[in-house]
């Protein structure tokens, strides 16, 4: 992905040098033809067209704030109802990410979304020990967190 | 006693350490017009420093920074020093600055004024003391 940023900069740059004007819209100008050029041949890159990925972290920034919400909605429920019948619960949970940035933020993620907290990761970076406020089933909610979270980082850094 | 696994706190400190050590530059940078100057900025560099002492060990970030704190200091004084001592070549009293314009071929016009090399001098004590007194501290078993 920076490896594609960057020769699309180069790109610029080159058109700028070829047109010898040296503006910004020259700039822009030039950047939007190498996107085409990197579009039509992407598959000679090793990862995925960059701007899918960028549209793919969109994705999950909306995702999240999706999740924000609804997690809000249920958390004052919780809190307004007179009787106390909640069921607090630590669980673990194995996630299939692999390097430091994408476990740093699905825990960030998880503890961002009210009712469940991250309170620590194993020592093989396998296995992440969640804290939920009303727990359900607990397959459910492991359910939930890699349906939405888990595979939305997998699918920015594919 | 078996080491935790700081793996959260170790990835954020490494993609935070920058914004904190560039956030401390531009307020060192903007002491002359804007709140700031050498005092506060230095103080923010020790900061971003404290933290890597926090998630690591004296011993990591020792390797990582191989700076002697104390020669820091000294070189920071003898700045300060020079400074305001270079203006009794010129024959004016102690500690009078001199300023000027200076054109630059790509940076365009720079106004450059000896006060900036003073204040450098003031964010290299701080930055020297702050750190000599955290680490003295540190390792004393």
């Amino acid at each position: 992905m920076a490896f594609q940023i960057l020769l699309n900069v180069v790109l610029a740059f080159l058109w700028m040098f070829i047109k010898v004007s040296y503006d910004p819209i020259s700039f822009i100008k030039g950047y939007i033809f190498g996107l085409v050029i990197i579009f039509v041949l992407r598959r000679s890159f090793g990862s995925r067209f960059y701007l899918f990925r960028l549209w793919s972290f969109i994705k999950l920034i909306f995702i999240f704030i999706k999740e924000l919400i609804l997690s809000n909605i249920a958390i004052v429920k919780v809190v307004l109802k007179p009787k106390l019948d909640m069921r607090p619960a630590i669980f673990a949970m194995d996630t299939e990410l692999t390097r430091d940035w994408q476990i740093t933020l699905l825990s960030s993620l998880i503890t961002l979304t009210p009712g469940t907290l991250v309170i620590d990761v194993s020592e093989d970076n396998r296995t992440l020990f969640i804290h939920a406020m009303n727990i359900g089933e607990v397959e459910d909610e492991i359910n939930s967190i890699k349906n939405s979270f888990e595979k939305a980082i997998l699918e920015v850094s594919s | 006693m078996r080491k935790t696994n700081n793996i959260i706190l170790e990835t954020a400190i490494k993609v935070l350490l920058f914004f904190i050590v560039l956030y401390s530059v531009y307020i060192f940078t903007a002491g002359h017009y804007y709140p700031g100057g050498g005092f506060i900025g230095g103080l923010m560099t020790a900061g971003a420093i404290v933290l890597l002492l926090i998630t690591y060990d004296i011993k990591t970030v020792e390797e990582l920074l191989p700076v002697n704190y104390r020669i820091l200091t000294a070189i920071g004084l003898l700045f300060a020093i020079s400074t305001s001592a270079g203006s009794l070549l010129f024959d004016v009293p102690f500690l009078t600055h001199a300023f000027g314009d200076v054109q630059l071929p790509i940076l365009g016009e720079l106004s450059l004024h000896t006060a900036t090399l003073f204040d450098l001098g003031v964010y290299f004590v701080v930055v020297g003391v702050t750190m000599t007194i955290i680490q003295t501290i540190g390792e004393d078993e």
